[in-house]
């Protein structure tokens, strides 16, 4: 038993680089995805939000154009997106395999949508008082949106990113395919093709760590801004 | 300026105000051709019983909602004739308080208060302190709604409502949510903001005692349509009661 346990951490320490660099080359994924996220899915399930029947900002073509938008992204079998985008990210970065930038660009825009939707749920839970109340002071559009709605809203847009950084974990695993790289490519480089199992786990039990931790962080910070 | 005799300024000014609604069995007006005048400086009431158009009415005179037909006016402005930055300085200059409160439940009541200055700028508002101090709640500027009760969150909105020093107050059932004698101190505190700060304030209720204490005046809806317009009788002052119990033992013991 003694020796098994030795055993093993010696390999861990033999494949700690190669754990690190996918553990890196997820982050690199990851951070594209959440910056997308926040800079484009925020405002992206804000207009869905505004623009919708009976909303302050009433446009059914805006509406329906983002609405098919992020149905289109979430509807896609995400792997068949990865591939599918392949020309696209080629005519834009250059390549479009071997490097985790490239692989973002999916990864991208599935947060996009992805994070639009929860936007979008998020707001619909604000109770209809408060955009009636800033509609009575005069409050313009932008002032409605960021001091009434992000206000109420806050604490349900922080868990609902919460939420879709656990499944970003998970669409990045996929992202080996296109030479992404990342802990899901080594999980399976590893444990699957060389019958590594123990390295493996050893990655499973790395990737539902990061996940508890953000998940418990997420909703340990949507309770402290939650006044309500 | 649309003036009858000296002294006597129509502020607000509805002209056979009507709006309609496709319901399922065809068309139907929840606002049905109402003509009103409301004078500057008075408590004026709308009452009528629940989907009277009341709440519409009252939301015509700040843009809340829009008149399928007919002219609104406040102060000679053509309320539905405005660019949307007009419109926003024409509700810069309207206060309302709502039947729920309506307070933003993730800011302090400080910010509460604060929030309609950050919206614009007004000329000589007035301060947290001196509004808190007024609506009776000097302590709690730092709390939250959720740590209030109805009567306080009710006294938040309206301190919300003043601090801007409006020239108008509309009051949506303010205080239907809430007990007997927390509804005598609301139209308490509103009687004495209409002494303090020169303005005109109107409710809409279904409650009878409301009207009779605070109005001189108040029109009567039925079905959309207006019915009557009453001079309120001027008020027998009301006994109060030192608390709860005395007051139940009153109505119920000596009927």
């Amino acid at each position: 038993m003694v020796d098994a346990v030795r055993e093993y951490i010696v390999r861990v320490i033999e494949f700690w680089p190669a754990l690190f660099e996918s553990l890196w080359e997820t982050g690199i994924m990851m951070g594209f995805a959440m910056i997308a996220a926040i800079l484009l899915g925020l405002p992206l399930g804000t207009l869905l939000y505004l623009t919708a029947k009976g909303k302050p900002m009433e446009n059914i073509y805006i509406y329906q154009l983002s609405n098919f938008f992020v149905n289109i992204v979430r509807s896609f079998p995400f792997l068949l997106l990865v591939v599918a985008m392949q020309p696209f990210i080629r005519a834009v970065y250059g390549r479009a395999t071997g490097d985790p930038v490239a692989a973002s660009f999916p990864m991208m825009l599935i947060a996009i949508a992805l994070y639009a939707r929860f936007v979008q749920q998020s707001l619909l839970d604000v109770p209809r008082g408060v955009t009636e109340t800033a509609h009575s002071m005069g409050a313009s559009r932008l002032q409605l949106v960021w001091k009434f709605l992000f206000v109420e809203s806050r604490s349900s847009l922080i868990i609902g990113f919460t939420t879709a950084f656990v499944s970003f974990i998970s669409y990045s695993t996929i992202m080996g395919v296109v030479g992404g790289g990342g802990i899901g490519d080594f999980a399976i480089r590893y444990g699957y093709q060389r019958y590594e199992t123990d390295i493996m786990y050893t990655a499973i039990i790395v990737i539902i760590i990061i996940v508890q931790i953000i998940q418990w962080l997420g909703l340990k910070l949507a309770k402290k801004v939650d006044k309500r | 300026m649309v003036t009858d005799g000296p002294g006597v300024f129509r502020l607000i000014n509805m002209n056979s105000v009507t709006k309609t609604y496709q319901g399922k069995n065809g068309p139907f007006n929840a606002v049905d051709k109402v003509s009103l005048k409301v004078e500057e400086n008075e408590i004026f009431g709308l009452i009528g019983e629940s989907g009277a158009g009341k709440s519409t009415l009252l939301r015509f005179i700040n843009a809340l909602e829009s008149p399928t037909e007919g002219y609104v006016s406040v102060d000679d402005t053509d309320v539905f004739n405005l660019s949307r930055k007009q419109l926003r300085q024409h509700q810069k200059g309207i206060g309302m308080i709502f039947q729920q409160f309506n307070l933003l439940n993730n800011k302090s009541v400080r910010e509460n208060i604060q929030l309609p200055l950050e919206l614009h700028k007004y000329e000589k508002p007035l301060t947290v302190e001196e509004v808190l101090a007024f609506v009776g709640l000097p302590d709690k500027a730092d709390n939250y709604p959720s740590q209030l009760s109805g009567g306080e969150k009710q006294r938040v909105g309206i301190a919300r409502a003043l601090i801007t020093r409006p020239k108008i107050l509309l009051c949506d059932e303010p205080t239907s949510a809430l007990d007997e004698s927390t509804t005598e101190e609301i139209v308490d505190v509103l009687k004495r903001a209409h002494e303090a700060f020169d303005m005109t304030i109107l409710v809409v209720t279904h409650e009878l005692n409301v009207i009779k204490r605070m109005c001189r005046r108040c029109a009567v809806l039925e079905k959309g349509r207006l019915i009557d317009i009453i001079d309120i009788a001027p008020k027998t002052r009301k006994q109060s009661y030192k608390s709860y119990h005395d007051r139940v033992l009153k109505v119920l013991k000596n009927g």
